[in-house]
C-alpha cells in the first residue's frame, strides 16, 4: 500500500483507539473527548482513503495510456 | 545568476487568481495582527500603570487583543501559508484546487472576525476562552461572539479542504508517485485544521444556541474548550516547524539529511501525539479521577517530542552541511548562517524563544504546579515566548519571503528588519521574565490593577511596570514589521522594480557532507531539560517563600 496512505491510516488507528478509550473506559469517561477524537479519526481515515484512491487512479490512467492502441 | 528556491519561483509562477487569493489571506492576517497588537499594547501599558483603563475598557482591550491574535492572526496566517505550501510544493502550474472553496473559507473567516469584534465591543467581553458563565445572560452580543468562532471554524474547514484537494490532486494526475515532504506536511496540517473546526463546533455551538436563547446553558463547556484549546496549541507549532523546514532550505539550500520518508514520519508524529497529550488541560477540574491525573502527567512528557525531533533534524542537517563547508569549533557553524537576512534572524530568535517558552511550559503542565500557577501572571508571562517570540516571528519570517514574491515588490529596508527580532526578544525578555517572576510571587492573571489599594506587596506593582515596558518594546518591533509588510502589499509611491537587492543566503546543499559531527542539537535538548529543571526549582523556592496560601481556580 502507498506509504503516505499508510501513515494517515496509522494516525486514524491511534485516534480511533483513544476515542474508544474515552468512550468506554470508566476512569476516562469523557464523552466530549470521544466525540472530537472519534470524528478526527474519520478525517484521517478519509485522508488515507483519498491518498490511496488518488494513487490508484494515477496507476490506472498510466496503464491505460501505456496500452498499445490498434 | 541569482539562484532561487522552489518557494519563490513557485509563487511567481502561480496563476494570478491564486496570487490574489494568497495576498488576500495574508492581508487579512496582517489586519488581525494590527488590531491585536494595538489592543495588546493598551493592555500591557494599563497593566504597567502607564495608562489608565476602567475595568470594562480594560477587559475589552484584553479580549480584543487575545481574540484577534490567538484566533484570527494565527489562523488567517495559517490559512494563507497552508495554501502557499500546498500549491507551491505540489503543483504550482495547476495552482490551488477548489479555489472557490478557499475564497468562501476566507470570506467566512472575515465574517467571523467582524462578528467576534462586534461581540467584544458591544457586550460583556468574554475574554478569548469565552466561558458562558462570564456572559451571565443570553444576548445578541454574546451570540455574535460565539457565532464569530463558528464562522471561523467553517472558514477553516473550507480552506483546509481546498488545501487537501491541492495536495492530493497531483497524485491522481500522476505528477508525483508520492507527496513531496512539504505537501504531505501541509495535508496533515489541513487534516488537523479540520479536526479543530469540529472541536470548535463541539465547544461553541451549544453556547451560541444558549446565547441566542434557543437552549439552556451548556453543562460541559470547559471540557469542550480544553479539547479545542489543545488543538489550538498544536496547530501553530506544527505550522511553525514546517515554516522552519521550508525557510531553512530556502535560505541555505540544505535539505534534511535523514531523507524525505523520515521527515514525513516526524510531521505525522504531531498527529499521533495530539490526542494522548491533551489530558493535562483537565488538571484543574476538581472531579478528575486520580488515575487520569497520573496518566495525564506521564503523557504530558511527550508533548514536545515532535517539535524537538523536527528541531534536531533541521539543526543536524544544517550543522553537517556547514562543517562540510569548513565550519570550525562547536558553534562556529552558527555564525556562518545568513543572519543579515531578516527571515533568518527571525527564525533564529524564534528557536531561542521556543526553548525558553517550552521550558516554562513544562513547569506549568506539572500536575502539582498547574493549580498553583494557572491563575497567575505566569501564564501570559510564559506563553508570549511562544505566541510572539516563536510563532509570530516565524510567520513573519515566512511573510518576508512570500509577500515580495507575490507582489513583485522588494522588501522595505531589510537592514532594519533584521534587527527587529532582537528588539522583540528584548521586550519579550522583560515582559516574560517579569511576568513569570510575578506569577511565582502570586500576581493574579487577568487583573489590570494589582496594587489592591496598597495591600499587595510593592514588588507586584514594580514587576508589572517592567511587564508594561516589555510590552511597549514588543509593540514597537511588531508595528515596524507591520509597516514593512503592509507597504509591500500596497503599491506605495513609484512603481517598484520587479526585484530588489537579493537578500543574503548561503548555498550549502550541493556538497557531499561525508561523516561530520552534529552535537549542537543534542546539546540544545540537554539545555532545554536543564532550563526546565531550573525553572521548576525556582518555582518551588519562590512559592515556598510566599506568606499566602494558594488554591486552584478555573483552568488555564
Amino acid at each position: 500500500m502507498h506509504s503516505d496512505a499508510v501513515t494517515f491510516a496509522v494516525v486514524f488507528a491511534v485516534w480511533l483507539a483513544l476515542a474508544v478509550t474515552y468512550a468506554t473506559v470508566p476512569m476516562f469517561a469523557m464523552p466530549g473527548y470521544a466525540v472530537v477524537w472519534g470524528w478526527g479519526s474519520l478525517v484521517f481515515l478519509g485522508l488515507a482513503a483519498l491518498t490511496a484512491l488518488a494513487v490508484r487512479r494515477a496507476k490506472h490512467r498510466r496503464r491505460h495510456m501505456e496500452r498499445p492502441h490498434p | 545568476m541569482k539562484e532561487h528556491h522552489a518557494l519563490i519561483d513557485g509563487l511567481k509562477a502561480l496563476p494570478a487568481a491564486d496570487q490574489r487569493l494568497l495576498k488576500s489571506c495574508l492581508a487579512a492576517a496582517l489586519a488581525a495582527l494590527l488590531v491585536g497588537v494595538v489592543f495588546g499594547a493598551a493592555t500591557a501599558l494599563a497593566r504597567g500603570g502607564f495608562v489608565e483603563l476602567g475595568p470594562l475598557a480594560g477587559y475589552r482591550a484584553m479580549s480584543t487583543h487575545a481574540v484577534s491574535i490567538f484566533f484570527y492572526w494565527l489562523y488567517f496566517a495559517q490559512a494563507g501559508l497552508l495554501l502557499v505550501f500546498a500549491t507551491v510544493f505540489t503543483s504550482h502550474q495547476h495552482g490551488v484546487e477548489w479555489r472557490r472553496a478557499a475564497w468562501l473559507g476566507l470570506a467566512l473567516m472575515l465574517a467571523g472576525f467582524a462578528a467576534s469584534l462586534y461581540g467584544v465591543a458591544s457586550g460583556m467581553p468574554l475574554l478569548y476562552d469565552a466561558p458562558p458563565e462570564l456572559g451571565r445572560d443570553p444576548s445578541a452580543a454574546l451570540g455574535a461572539a460565539y457565532a464569530g468562532y463558528l464562522l471561523l471554524a467553517a472558514g477553516l474547514f473550507c480552506v483546509a479542504a481546498a488545501g487537501i484537494a491541492t495536495t492530493v490532486a497531483p497524485l491522481a494526475r500522476g505528477e508525483h508517485d508520492r507527496m513531496p515532504v512539504v505537501s504531505f506536511a501541509a495535508c496533515a496540517w489541513a487534516g488537523l485544521l479540520i479536526v479543530s473546526a469540529i472541536a470548535a463546533v463541539n465547544a461553541f455551538l451549544p453556547s451560541a444556541l444558549w446565547a441566542l436563547g434557543l437552549r439552556g446553558a451548556p453543562a460541559e463547556y470547559a471540557t469542550g474548550w480544553h479539547i479545542l484549546f489543545h488543538n489550538l496549541h498544536y496547530l501553530p507549532l506544527m505550522a511553525t516547524v514546517l515554516v522552519w523546514y521550508v525557510l531553512v532550505e530556502a535560505l541555505t539550500g540544505v535539505k534534511s539529511i535523514f531523507g524525505a520518508r523520515f521527515s514525513k514520519i516526524v510531521f505525522a508524529l504531531y498527529l499521533v501525539f495530539v490526542p494522548p497529550t491533551s489530558l493535562y488541560h483537565m488538571f484543574l477540574e476538581p472531579n478528575l479521577a486520580e488515575g487520569v491525573r497520573v496518566a495525564g502527567s506521564l503523557l504530558s512528557l511527550f508533548i514536545s517530542v515532535p517539535t524537538v525531533t523536527v528541531f534536531l533534524v533541521i539543526v543536524a542537517s544544517l550543522e553537517v552541511h556547514a562543517r562540510a563547508h569548513g565550519a570550525k569549533g562547536l558553534f562556529g557553524w552558527i555564525g556562518m548562517l545568513p543572519w543579515r537576512n531578516p527571515a533568518m534572524s527571525a527564525i533564529g530568535f524564534a528557536v531561542v524563544n521556543l526553548a525558553l517558552g517550552g521550558a516554562l511550559s513544562f513547569v506549568l503542565i506539572q500536575e502539582k504546579l498547574a493549580g498553583l500557577l494557572s491563575d497567575t501572571f505566569f501564564v501570559p508571562g510564559y506563553f508570549h515566548f511562544l505566541t510572539v517570540g516563536t510563532v509570530t516571528l516565524t510567520f513573519i519570517a515566512a511573510l518576508l519571503y512570500v509577500l515580495p514574491a507575490l507582489t513583485g515588490r522588494p522588501l522595505w529596508r531589510p537592514e532594519v528588519l533584521r534587527w527587529l527580532p532582537h528588539l522583540a526578544t528584548a521586550g519579550l525578555t522583560l515582559f516574560g521574565g517579569a511576568g513569570v517572576a510575578a506569577g511565582y510571587l502570586g500576581v493574579p492573571r487577568r487583573v489590570l490593577e494589582v496594587s489592591y489599594d496598597g495591600a499587595a506587596p510593592a514588588v507586584w506593582t514594580a514587576l508589572m511596570s517592567v511587564v508594561g515596558a516589555g510590552g511597549a518594546l514588543m509593540t514597537a518591533a511588531l508595528l515596524v514589521y507591520l509597516y514593512a509588510l503592509l507597504r509591500n502589499l500596497m503599491p506605495v509611491g513609484a512603481a517598484a522594480p520587479a526585484a530588489g537587492e537579493p537578500l543574503p543566503e548561503v548555498r550549502w546543499g550541493e556538497v557531499a557532507t561525508g561523516a561530520q559531527r552534529a552535537w549542537t542539537g543534542p546539546l540544545a535538548v540537554v539545555i532545554l531539560v536543564g532550563l526546565t529543571v531550573a525553572f521548576t526549582m525556582l518555582a518551588f523556592e519562590l512559592m515556598r517563600a510566599l506568606p499566602v496560601a494558594a488554591g486552584a481556580g478555573p483552568a488555564h
